[in-house]
């Protein structure tokens, strides 16, 4: 197992009587995408802006890839990535002349800057916007915008708090392949959100309530933990179904049956049951295999209403 | 007019104003500090001067004269042996107004009845301050013309035709109020200017997210701050220049130093206030409460900085307070490079204070903006 290039050890952060996070421990593996949870308040920004070294927590241990934060907040600046809230673009400014002035922030050569935003621009598809006023660019656009505007400088971590809020499905979406690719790049994700949806692009949830750490792990084991698991159907003619179900046996769950589909009750989408679906599919080509999953809203709901179990 | 919607929408003001602190500080501090400071600065009343005396008379006329004088409260007599001792105190702002009563002032005095000429005491001030000299000299006149009556009452004489105020100027003998005003604006001017600008700047980029993002970045604080200031500081200096130009050409007023002196100081003093306004920008939590801010630093900027108001006649603790405003060290060396054509030398004190301002505020600024909190 990989070492974690996230690590933060009983971190808490009070103000005055008030404690916004309290005692958080996580581990972030490279490479993968971190989703870290929790409604307005719960904490998530406090944590965000403690482990990039805006705000110097109260007690705890932070190091980001091999960097201790706390002690040399500056330092890990250039291995990070961050993309706030508000996408950060200087109004007035043209798109390029923001990416220019970043550029220059991270003290990349012109040739660099022509390399890399060469790169970016058509892959976050910004080529047409580039000069136009940071202010005229539509929501989907700045938030890709911004995204690459984080990338620009090659870091190994990307700190993204709520990258996606106020923008549209089709471009939720797009951002989030974004970012897949950048993790597949071998680029860390930490990602704050309350779209619960999303979590199915992440590879770990975190979920933080009044500051406490109530969940923490892969989306697939908290379904497992926190819901019945998810639903197959499979819709077939019925002169197919004895076929199917003979192959659909091995899931080793019982069956339903009615004159249009047969229906399964999984804990999870695991190797066995996919192994099990894919040979459904072979015997009966036109078979159309719908699954349904525990929305994880339902998940988080429950997840909530145990916290006080052990996570 | 719907007058639910409208009791709706007072109560939700009232609500707004009645739970923000600050607006609520602002409302009760503000008028009652104007007040006061209004009362105890702005009087025209002139109280407590310094005055400083020659006598070469030493008569019993001429004592009594000092005596009277100090009596109303409104001069303090400091004793000068020389008359050149009393104009350097006058230049150096030791004292604010002065007099010289000749050797044979008592003579003259009783003669006066008979005598063609008449006895004169001479008054001199620093003309630079036209509105305290033009207030101290016309105190000056209806004491010693009342003192000189008594005397001559008391003496069993007539009030004859009395004595002879004499006056002279150090500076600026026509006691023409527009150096003075043109100076000081320089120094109103780029402090209230300086910090209104800059105060809206962090707070603005607090607000849409991009001070969080440079932050993040390896940019420094101080270059972040440099990267506020130097700029800023340029197009300031650009106008001192614009503002020298204008006003020596439409209002005829040029300094008599080093104009290049005077372009240095003030913009070194540009970077000082900009210091200040980013501290007030940093510690901002809105755009509104930083101009808020700054418009409440404008007001003792006005009374208080010798500005508009002479620093000498205003209360002794008032004054110590005025010292501890960038701008009133600002405006004295202005009026000093423009009204007394001063330079390095004998402005070492006040350019060494404005160090120290620039050292204090543009370090606490660097603080305020550090990113950990």
């Amino acid at each position: 197992m990989s070492t974690p290039i996230i690590r933060a050890h009983g971190l808490t952060r009070r103000f005055g009587d008030f404690t916004a996070v309290d005692n958080l421990s996580i581990e972030v593996l490279p490479g993968t995408i971190f989703a870290f949870l929790g409604a307005n308040g719960s904490g998530k920004s406090t944590t965000i802006r403690m482990l990039i070294g805006l705000l110097r927590p109260t007690a705890g241990t932070i190091e980001v890839d091999g960097i201790d934060v706390i002690k040399r907040p500056r330092k890990v600046r250039d291995h990070i990535g961050y993309m706030g809230q508000k996408v950060s673009l200087y109004a007035g400014l043209s798109l390029r002349e923001n990416v220019e002035f970043y550029a220059g922030l991270y003290d990349l050569s012109a040739r660099q800057l022509a390399q890399r935003w060469g790169a970016l621009r058509e892959r976050f598809a910004l080529g047409d916007t580039e000069n136009e006023k940071a202010e005229d660019l539509p929501a989907g656009v700045r938030q890709r915008a911004g995204l690459a505007l984080s990338t620009l400088h090659q870091p190994r971590v990307l700190f993204l708090d709520e990258p996606t809020a106020g923008v549209d499905v089709h471009n939720r979406e797009l951002f989030w392949e974004l970012i897949q690719d950048e993790a597949q790049a071998g680029v860390t994700a930490f990602v704050t959100t309350h779209f619960l949806e999303e979590v199915d692009y992440c590879d770990w949830v975190c979920f933080i309530d009044a500051g406490r750490l109530i969940a923490n792990a892969a989306p697939e084991t908290l379904r497992q933990r926190h819901s019945e698991g998810c639903r197959i159907r499979v819709v077939l003619p019925v002169e197919e179904q004895a076929r199917c179900a003979e192959v659909l046996s091995a899931v080793g769950r019982p069956l339903g049956c009615d004159a249009t589909s047969l229906q399964v009750a999984v804990a999870a989408l695991d190797p066995q049951v996919l192994a099990a679906l894919d040979a459904a599919a072979a015997v009966c080509p036109q078979a159309e295999i719908h699954i349904e999953q525990t929305h994880m809203t339902d998940v988080f709901r429950r997840v909530l209403a145990e916290s006080g179990a052990a996570i | 007019m719907n007058w639910r919607r409208l009791r709706t929408l007072i109560r939700r003001e009232i609500l707004a104003t009645f739970r923000d602190p600050f607006t609520m500080t602002i409302l009760v501090t503000v008028p009652l500090a104007a007040l006061l400071v209004f009362g105890f600065v702005l009087s025209t009343e002139v109280k407590g001067l310094r005055l400083g005396v020659v006598d070469a008379a030493r008569s019993s006329a001429s004592r009594r004269l000092i005596a009277e004088l100090g009596a109303k409260g409104t001069f303090v007599p400091q004793p000068f042996n020389t008359r050149a001792a009393l104009e350097a105190a006058l230049v150096a702002g030791n004292i604010s107004a002065a007099i010289v009563i000749p050797p044979d002032f008592d003579r003259d005095l009783r003669a006066a009845g008979v005598a063609r000429e008449r006895p004169q005491v001479q008054v001199i001030y620093d003309g630079g301050e036209a509105t305290l000299a033009g207030n101290a000299e016309g105190f000056l006149r209806t004491l010693i013309a009342n003192t000189s009556a008594a005397v001559l009452a008391d003496d069993g004489v007539g009030a004859g035709r009395g004595i002879e105020v004499v006056t002279r100027a150090l500076f600026n003998p026509t006691l023409d109020g527009t150096p003075f005003m043109v100076s000081g604006t320089f120094g109103f001017v780029l402090s209230f200017l300086t910090v209104l600008i800059t105060a809206v700047s962090i707070v603005t980029e607090k607000i849409t997210g991009t001070f969080e993002q440079l932050q993040v970045t390896p940019a420094t604080s101080l270059e972040i701050l440099l990267g506020k200031i130097l700029p800023m500081g340029a197009v300031f200096a650009l106008d001192v220049v614009l503002m020298v130009l204008v006003a020596g050409l439409v209002l005829h007023v040029w300094p008599r130093g080093s104009v290049v002196f005077f372009v240095l100081v003030s913009s070194f003093y540009v970077l000082v206030s900009l210091g200040l306004g980013l501290i007030i920008s940093a510690t901002s939590a809105t755009a509104a409460e930083a101009v808020q801010k700054s418009v409440l630093f404008s007001i003792p900027l006005v009374q208080l900085s010798g500005f508009a108001f002479p620093i000498r006649s205003m209360p002794r603790f008032v004054q110590w307070i005025a010292e501890v405003f960038p701008a009133t060290h600002y405006i004295r060396v202005s009026r000093a490079i423009y009204m007394r054509g001063e330079g390095p030398i004998t402005l070492l004190p006040e350019l060494a204070l404005l160090l120290l301002f620039g050292i204090l505020l543009v370090g606490y600024a660097l603080r305020t903006i550090e990113a950990r909190r």
